[in-house]
């Protein structure tokens, strides 16, 4: 009860600390952005999030799915290479670098984005997938199952809760890394932000950064409450209690 | 129902895990597939259901070459139940027995039923409650019972088990085992059970096959196995269990009746039915008036007013037992004796003592208790 | 376009120095004040009667982590300017990285503080010691361990956002990324890229071996043996 309510009320001082910013309309010599813009950069971020992370998720489970059969776990370790170096290359870099390789604008921006939410979602599907207990999938072929029906009915349902986890952190990022696009003309929050750190317009930055902030927040925990749907109750129980 | 001609599996790398195993299971029949781990009686097991491929040799299940069958057809016309982890934890109980039927489009209120039906059976009641719950509401031994039911779940002619009661406490797999008992006698599946434990082979087992390093030793009826063990490797498997060492180390002198119910030669029908129903036993040795053992009388061979001496009416004894015999040797002589009671008699033939089931019993339940009890120590 | 960035680091590396060296003073200033105030707040916390209290503080941190670091920034920026303080430059960065070094540090203090064995907790009180007394003697040698776990995930996490902080004009690595992506110079952006990863790699690499040493002798041959 005490979270929601903390939840609560920093979501409406954030929304609160927008309205005011955008009520000021002129500041010195500046015009802050009026509200109809505001809400379209809104838009526009949520569109760069949502489309980059359908992407990686489109590409990723399929390649974590791929990674996870017997035949092609060889790839496993490059994978975790990839996945430890990929985390400490700063999303400003990949940003900037397809903004160069593919020139400014939104496509460049969902691209790079796509490629930053890739390695989390291969990797959590992989790691949901190989972390199965091997009993119960041979229980599921002992009993006749086929490899996709061992797959789509036991498989996914008991990776569900880390590729779920997987899409919740990287689409959390991603409202950040959208912001960081801002600078290569992808639109969104981010332009705001950045607009007014040039102007030096501590207002114009405010009236970005907190809508930004309220979006974070506010997909986490919508995409928690997801997970928790996600995953299927008897495993709920099972990991509440420390074993299957 | 079930067989093994000449079946070799050789996995990559070469080890031979079963070479050259022959071996029919009859309708109905319960056959325990025993040995020390690594002996290869998984890997068999798994040949049937072909979740190991043959390397040569023959499987036919009922007839069919199982080679000849889709494999998955094959498994879903097989019960299978492994060590209680292979329940899928995210599905309910119900979900978890009906897999099988389920892959068989068995319409819904048909799963229904049939869910219901065998909780009922494996004593998991009120079945109501009980399919909807998810495994990891369940204790050890429930899950296994789960794991049981799935395995019936579309009642399959044959049933294959490894290990299905290893992973849970000794008295709950004890319970576990005179259930399943019970309910074999009621459903009379072909069943291929594996285990390391001879005590679960002897106990559940119709026929015991015993093998090593991926051969099968002997294949033979649980007395048979204990009593005439085909070579050494089957006489020490038999003696290496902890219990059954145990018994090997305790003598026939030190657990017999020493100061037994006799009845002489030449009393009467009606004294030894006397005395019979004074000590509460329905068979009495027979002695000389020099103390020679001459066999039994039983309860059925008299009546109170029979005044005719027993001397005509004795059961000839099959075997005999002397003092410093192992306890384990006795018990196979036991098993077949016609009385189910051991005389213990000296160089003369002069009985010293008597061993029955119950004192055997008493002994290995100690033995026994205190197994647990220092398993529960450490 | 790899060689042309080597071209670039092998010409500039006293500047590229630099650079580091800045993004280092950043990310261990932050993190030096994030382990004071995380130490300081989990000790507070994770006394017997606080649990509400310690799941709160927590739970707030958690959020402050999912908030992107730009809009972190932009926050503070508007509140220091109207403290009437620094609003551009290193001081909103630092508090920044401040805020979201706390979490990691703050969970594992708590965490390891509350999980030990209370017999041990009981072995001290019956020899005599006051509660201060366990608390510096039993409960924050053995909680180290732990502590210097969540330092080093909060230290290599911070090396990243860092890089962001340039933008507002705390200097680092992160200078050398946007004047790439301004002058649309691959190298550049390359160069900063692979000198922040670098760095975070060195850093891991580095506290994980001090973790190892932190723990006490006798901890660390329990978990061997």
């Amino acid at each position: 009860m005490k979270r929601h309510l903390v939840l609560i009320i920093l979501l409406a001082s954030l929304c609160a600390l927008t309205g005011w910013m955008t009520s000021l309309g002129r500041v010195g010599f500046f015009t802050m952005a009026p509200s109809a813009k505001l809400l379209s950069a809104v838009e526009e971020h949520l569109q760069i999030v949502l489309t980059a992370e359908l992407l990686a998720v489109a590409v990723g489970i399929p390649v974590g799915i791929a990674l996870s059969r017997k035949s092609l776990r060889r790839g496993a370790p490059v994978l975790s290479a990839m996945t430890s170096i990929g985390q400490t290359v700063p999303t400003l870099a990949l940003v900037g670098v397809f903004s160069i390789l593919m020139g400014l604008g939104l496509r460049s921006a969902i691209v790079a984005l796509s490629v930053y939410t890739l390695l989390p979602i291969v990797r959590n599907t992989y790691a949901g997938l190989v972390s199965i207990d091997p009993r119960v999938k041979e229980a599921a072929r002992g009993m006749g199952m086929s490899t996709s029906q061992i797959l789509w009915r036991v498989e996914m349902p008991l990776a569900a809760p880390l590729v779920m986890a997987g899409i919740r952190t990287s689409t959390v990022l991603n409202v950040g890394s959208a912001a960081v696009a801002g600078m290569i003309g992808a639109g969104g929050l981010g332009e705001i932000i950045m607009t007014g750190v040039s102007l030096r317009l501590v207002e114009m930055v405010l009236q970005g950064a907190a809508p930004t902030a309220a979006l974070a927040i506010l997909l986490d925990r919508l995409l928690e409450s997801v997970a928790t749907t996600a995953t299927p109750r008897g495993l709920r129980l099972s990991l509440r209690r420390g074993s299957p | 129902m079930i067989e093994l001609r000449d079946v070799t599996k050789v996995f990559p790398g070469g080890t031979r895990a079963v070479d050259g195993v022959t071996l029919a299971v009859h309708e109905g029949e319960f056959c325990v597939l025993l040995g020390p781990s690594g002996c290869g009686k998984t890997t068999t097991l798994r040949l049937i259901n072909r979740l190991v491929s043959l390397t040569s040799g023959a499987i036919a299940v009922g007839g069919q070459d199982i080679q000849q069958l889709r494999v998955t057809q094959l498994r879903r016309r097989i019960g299978y139940a492994i060590q209680e982890i292979g329940l899928f934890p995210h599905m309910t109980v119900e979900q978890n027995v009906v897999t099988v039927p389920r892959l068989l489009h068995w319409p819904k209120a048909k799963r229904r039923k049939r869910a219901r039906d065998l909780l009922d059976l494996l004593g998991l009641t009120p079945a109501e409650e009980f399919v909807r719950r998810y495994p990891a509401e369940l204790s050890g031994g429930q899950r296994q019972r789960v794991g049981v039911a799935r395995a019936l779940g579309a009642d399959p002619a044959i049933l294959l088990m490894d290990e299905p009661f290893g992973a849970i406490d000794p008295i709950t797999r004890e319970r576990l085992q005179d259930e399943f008992l019970r309910i074999q006698r009621e459903i009379r599946k072909t069943v291929v059970f594996v285990t390391h434990d001879i005590h679960e082979a002897i106990k559940l087992g119709d026929r015991i096959a015993l093998m090593k390093e991926g051969r099968l030793i002997q294949h033979a009826s649980p007395s048979q196995l204990l009593g005439q063990p085909a070579d050494d490797f089957v006489r020490g498997f038999v003696g290496t269990d902890r219990t059954l060492k145990a018994l090997r180390l305790t003598t026939v002198h030190e657990i017999m009746d020493a100061e037994p119910a006799v009845v002489g030669e030449e009393e009467t029908l009606a004294a030894a039915q006397r005395e019979m129903d004074s000590r509460g036993r329905s068979v009495l040795p027979v002695v000389s008036t020099g103390g020679v053992f001459l066999g039994w009388i039983c309860r059925s061979a008299s009546s109170e007013t029979d005044l005719v001496p027993v001397g005509g009416r004795i059961t000839p004894y099959l075997v005999l037992g002397s003092q410093g015999m192992p306890l384990n040797e006795a018990l196979a002589l036991m098993l077949e004796s016609a009385t189910g009671t051991l005389a213990v008699v000296d160089e003369e033939r002069r009985l010293i003592g008597v061993v029955t089931f119950d004192r055997l019993f008493e002994q290995l339940r100690q033995t026994y208790a205190e197994r647990v009890a220092s398993e529960v120590e450490s | 376009m790899l060689s042309t960035t080597w071209h670039y680091l092998v010409g500039h590396w006293s500047y590229v120095g630099q650079l580091t060296l800045e993004h280092i003073r950043i990310v261990f200033l932050a993190n030096g004040l994030a382990v004071v105030i995380g130490l300081a707040l989990g000790i507070f916390v994770s006394k017997r009667g606080r649990e509400g209290l310690a799941e709160l503080v927590l739970y707030v941190a958690g959020i402050l982590l999912t908030v992107p670091s730009l809009a972190l920034y932009g926050i503070l920026m508007a509140l220091l300017k109207a403290l009437g303080l620094m609003s551009i430059g290193l001081v909103p960065v630092v508090v920044a990285l401040t805020l979201y070094g706390l979490l990691p540090i703050l969970r594992n203090t708590t965490t390891a503080i509350r999980g030990i064995d209370p017999a041990m907790i009981d072995a001290g009180r019956g020899m005599g010691m006051s509660e201060g007394q366990i608390l510096w003697r039993v409960r924050i040698p053995l909680a180290v361990p732990a502590i210097m776990a969540g330092l080093r995930q909060a230290i290599v996490m911070n090396v990243g956002i860092a890089a962001i902080g340039a933008y507002i004009g705390a200097g680092g690595l992160g200078q050398l990324i946007f004047r790439g992506i301004a002058n649309t110079r691959a190298d550049l952006v390359l160069a900063g890229a692979i000198c922040v990863s670098l760095l975070a790699v060195v850093l891991d690499v580095t506290l994980g071996a001090v973790e190892r040493l932190s723990m006490p002798r006798g901890v660390r041959k329990e978990g061997q043996g």
